[in-house]
């Protein structure tokens, strides 16, 4: 290990440090100043790590090929690390309500981050998998941190052996895949199954994709076809990946937004927000619910948002690739989203609020991060040529 | 100045700022909105003035690389068939809003202002747009506005009626999005650079082979016959109208089912041309099927407004019709009628809405005697009723008038020919007489109703809507050279690369 080496992984360093500084200051800090400080420290600590992302380093393989450090690699660290900062800048006030730990919340958003990054990073099987388990492990804590809430326990039971077994399939899959080239690290296999004829480019994008299904497991079914459809299309050559990877993004920023909206909904008693809850949202919250439409827009995939040029931009490859009936189907999907999407969008603009409705829940932490998000889903709709440029030179290393 | 164009862009999204800052004062609202509605319609009618009549080509033509990593640009420009449409969009967009603001609406001003301006970027957009992609966030920019402004400020069913009218939009234009990927992807050259640009793609279109000119041509297509909408992707529109409040239905009426005669005219058939003539019979079968079929229907409505709505039909049956028929007189003939009924049908829809807003009803059996308390009234409705039945003298006869002559002289290879079609779609001309004159007798003649006595004849605001919207009606009825000389060079460039796939314009930008 060399300080070159080091270097590579600055990110990865300051995003675990930002995790321990919260475990500490949160041992040290009384429980009101705590609440008040750990976001802070937590979202400082981010951006620092987002900065570093930038920190040219090499394109280059490090730590003798456990990792890889190019334009793929950056672009997942700073997604992985933006999500994460709306995460931890959303949360204040929901910790506050429903007494979680805040500063264990904040350490396991930094963790699991931690883990997210690494996969992007990995350039083996072994640098994968523990990635994988650095990102998963702490969310099955995550979905258990309410240690009084018996569905929260129940979610998590739930979450960890699902999330166990899938984890051991997959081991098994890297072991058979050791077994043929006696070897875990990306390149080599790749050269050696294609010498067997087993098609390359294919395998490595899935491989390299199953942290992304894993991460959009607890989202909608559809968007994740949509990426998979973009996968299918991998003969397409660099503009599937890069649809993967814009789709991706484009997904994180509305999805977990539309999540965020949620909150303003999060009262002792309820779990989750009906419909009904939501009438009237329009006049109670002007602001929240047009963000809130316009995540949800987004989402249908209509102009001018992020959501439709990431629905562009991945029948673009499945057209390429022939699959034409493939790009058929994700068109009339789309038609069957609006239905569920948009009845959202009736419900907070076209029905009246109900008199008996719970109080809202206001924060200006959520505010100023849903005002941004939505704004940044707007301004990256009209002008989405920095993020698909990019995503299109980080799809070119993975296209070997 | 040559960005004239982009203004026309600007100045709406401008408008939503003072808007925002406004948010909680409904009157400096409303008149941000007029202003910004009034600004635009006199922007409109300067670029008028700066298009030079007389040439095929594209005109104040701006570009600006927007996505080069995809090779798409922001490119505008118009001609003769889109110039005059701006100014409708403009001066309807702007009657809508002023009308809107005398008290039609009630609740949550604001927000219906911020949807109007938002609906006009998209309006204005899709009538200016050259490049396939821009074309497509323009057309579908229209969807969201509509959609709130049906579902937010409706009648009692406007939620049933928005979604419906949104997911038949959305089912058509996301296969067109379909088809536009296509076409980007096969207006690829040897080195794989690829554009979406209308001009670059006219050159290439002979690219396109005929079979995927079929199924492209047919997304395009599903998208522009829900928008107009052809029979029998039309049951959305009856809903809508009824449905909208009375600005919705004047800008869905006057502009938005524009935009699919207008699609046909500016991207199926330049691009499609043997996709054209594959589709050919069918298209031309649907038309006249809506033109009897529309007016049939309309003759039995109890409703008033759906009965204009399905006079709506009707009327954009002849506008394909005279698409279709791939002539020169068929086709200006259309781009008339599809100013002829933006004016005529929208002001039919402010009628209606004024009727409505003084006696609270929309049953015509409920109605009668009106025109005994109501001169002025009666006279601005009588006017707009004769022209949208076609009586020559008035816009709508000149329209109708020149698709029939493109009909007659239409002798494509489809089961029969002109002769056949043209006699069938004319009997839809005596037919229109007969619903919108038997409706006029029963609504405004007959003895009046004691509830109705009291009820006061148009407002000066109402007469300030009108007015301007009868002054076309009669100008374009009494002279449609100077219209038809700004629509006829562009119009003749379409139809020759509609009818001859070997012809290539190269474009001059």
């Amino acid at each position: 290990m060399t300080g070159a080496d080091l270097a590579a992984v600055y990110p990865e360093i300051v995003v675990t440090a930002v995790a321990m500084i919260v475990l500490v200051a949160d041992a040290i800090l009384d429980r009101r100043r705590a609440a008040f400080a750990l976001p802070i420290i937590t979202i400082a600590g981010l951006i620092v790590a987002l900065a570093a992302v930038f920190y040219v380093v090499p394109a280059a393989q490090y730590f003798r090929g456990f990792v890889t450090i190019d334009a793929f690699t950056s672009f997942f660290r700073a997604v992985f690390i933006i999500l994460a900062i709306f995460a931890a800048a959303v949360s204040p006030a929901y910790l506050a309500r429903r007494g979680v730990p805040a500063g264990e919340y904040y350490a396991i958003i930094c963790f699991s981050t931690v883990g997210a990054m690494t996969i992007a990073l990995s350039s083996d099987l072994i640098t994968l998998f523990i990635g994988l388990e650095t990102m998963t492990i702490p969310i099955y804590v995550l979905a258990g941190i309410q240690r009084t809430d018996r569905f929260a326990n129940e979610a998590a039971i739930k979450y960890f052996l699902l999330g166990a077994f899938s984890s051991a399939l997959l081991l098994y899959g890297f072991v058979w895949l050791y077994g043929v080239t006696k070897a875990t690290d990306f390149v080599t296999i790749a050269n050696l199954l294609a010498a067997q004829g087993i098609a390359n480019g294919p395998t490595i994008v899935a491989l390299a994709q199953t942290n992304t299904k894993r991460m959009l497991a607890y989202s909608s079914i559809a968007h994740t076809g949509y990426i998979l459809a973009a996968v299918a299309a991998a003969s397409a050559g660099p503009s599937a990946t890069a649809a993967v990877l814009f789709y991706v993004f484009a997904y994180g920023l509305m999805n977990l937004g539309a999540f965020a909206c949620l909150l303003y909904f999060d009262l002792e008693g309820t779990r989750g927000a009906s419909l009904e809850e939501l009438n009237g949202f329009g006049r109670r919250q002007p602001l929240g619910a047009l963000a809130f439409a316009i995540f949800l827009v987004s989402l249908t995939g209509i102009p001018p948002t992020i959501g439709f040029v990431a629905k562009f931009v991945v029948i673009q490859p499945v057209l390429d690739a022939g699959l034409a009936w493939l790009a058929v189907v994700i068109a009339l999907n789309a038609v069957l989203a609006a239905f569920y999407y948009l009845r959202v969008v009736v419900h907070m603009y076209m029905y009246e609020a109900d008199e008996k409705l719970p109080r809202l829940v206001t924060g200006r932490g959520l505010s100023v991060s849903l005002g941004i998000a939505s704004f940044a889903v707007i301004l990256f709709g009209i002008l989405p040529n920095s993020i698909y440029q990019w995503a299109l030179e980080a799809a070119q290393p993975l296209v070997r | 100045m040559t960005n004239v164009l982009s203004l026309l862009v600007v100045i709406p999204i401008a408008g939503l700022i003072p808007l925002f800052f406004f948010r909680r004062d409904e009157r400096a609202a409303k008149q941000v909105a007029i202003t910004t509605t009034l600004v635009e319609l006199v922007v409109s009618l300067w670029m008028l003035t700066q298009f030079q009549p007389g040439e095929a080509g594209f005109q104040l033509v701006e570009r600006l690389d927007w996505l080069p990593s995809l090779g798409i640009s922001y490119l505008v420009g118009v001609d003769g068939i889109s110039v005059l449409l701006v100014p409708m969009t403009t001066l309807l967009t702007f009657i809508s809003v002023l009308y809107s603001s005398g008290g039609a609406i009630k609740t949550r001003i604001v927000e219906y202002m911020t949807a109007f301006l938002l609906l006009e970027v998209g309006m204005v957009g899709v009538f200016i747009a050259l490049d396939l992609f821009l074309f497509y966030i323009f057309f579908e920019l229209m969807l969201v506005p509509m959609y709130l402004i049906i579902g937010i400020w409706g009648g009692p069913r406007r939620i049933y009626a928005t979604l419906k009218f949104v997911i038949f939009t959305l089912a058509g234009s996301l296969l067109m999005l379909v088809g536009i990927v296509a076409v980007y992807i096969a207006s690829a050259d040897a080195s794989g650079s690829r554009t979406l640009s209308l001009p670059e793609l006219i050159e290439l279109r002979n690219r396109f082979p005929a079979d995927f000119q079929f199924w492209v041509f047919l997304a395009f297509a599903l998208a522009f016959a829900i928008k107009m909408p052809m029979v029998p992707f039309h049951t959305w529109l009856p809903d809508a109208h009824v449905e909208a409040p009375t600005a919705g239905s004047i800008v869905l009426a006057g502009v938005l089912l524009k935009a699919g005669g207008y699609g046909f005219l500016r991207f199926g058939l330049p691009l499609f041309p043997l996709g054209v003539q594959a589709w050919l019979p069918v298209l031309i079968v649907l038309s006249v099927i809506a033109i009897l079929y529309g007016a049939i229907v309309s003759a039995v409505q109890k409703d008033l407004k759906k009965l204009v709505a399905y006079s709506s039909v009707a009327h954009m049956g002849f506008v394909t019709l005279g698409i279709f028929v791939l002539n020169l007189q068929g086709g200006v003939g259309a781009v008339l009628q599809m100013l002829n009924h933006g004016f005529v049908t929208g002001a039919l829809f402010l009628f209606v809405g004024i009727q409505y807003e003084k006696t609270h009803r929309r049953m015509i059996a409920d109605l009668g005697g009106l025109a005994n308390m109501w001169p002025l009234f009666t006279a601005f409705f009588g006017v707009f009723v004769l022209a949208s039945l076609g009586l020559p003298g008035l816009n709508g006869f000149v329209g109708e008038f020149l698709v029939l002559l493109g009909t007659f002289a239409f002798s494509g290879a489809p089961p029969l020919g002109g002769l056949f079609w043209g006699p069938l779609a004319a009997i839809g001309v005596i037919l229109a007489a007969v619903y919108l004159l038997w409706m006029f007798q029963r609504v405004m003649y007959g003895p009046v109703r004691e509830a109705y006595r009291a009820l006061p004849d148009l407002s000066r605001l109402e007469v300030a809507c009108a007015l301007p919207l009868l002054l076309l009606t009669v100008l374009l009825g009494v002279l449609p050279q100077p219209f038809i000389a700004y629509i006829e060079p562009s119009l003749d460039r379409v139809i020759r690369l509609a009818t001859d796939p070997s012809f290539i314009v190269v474009a001059s930008k």
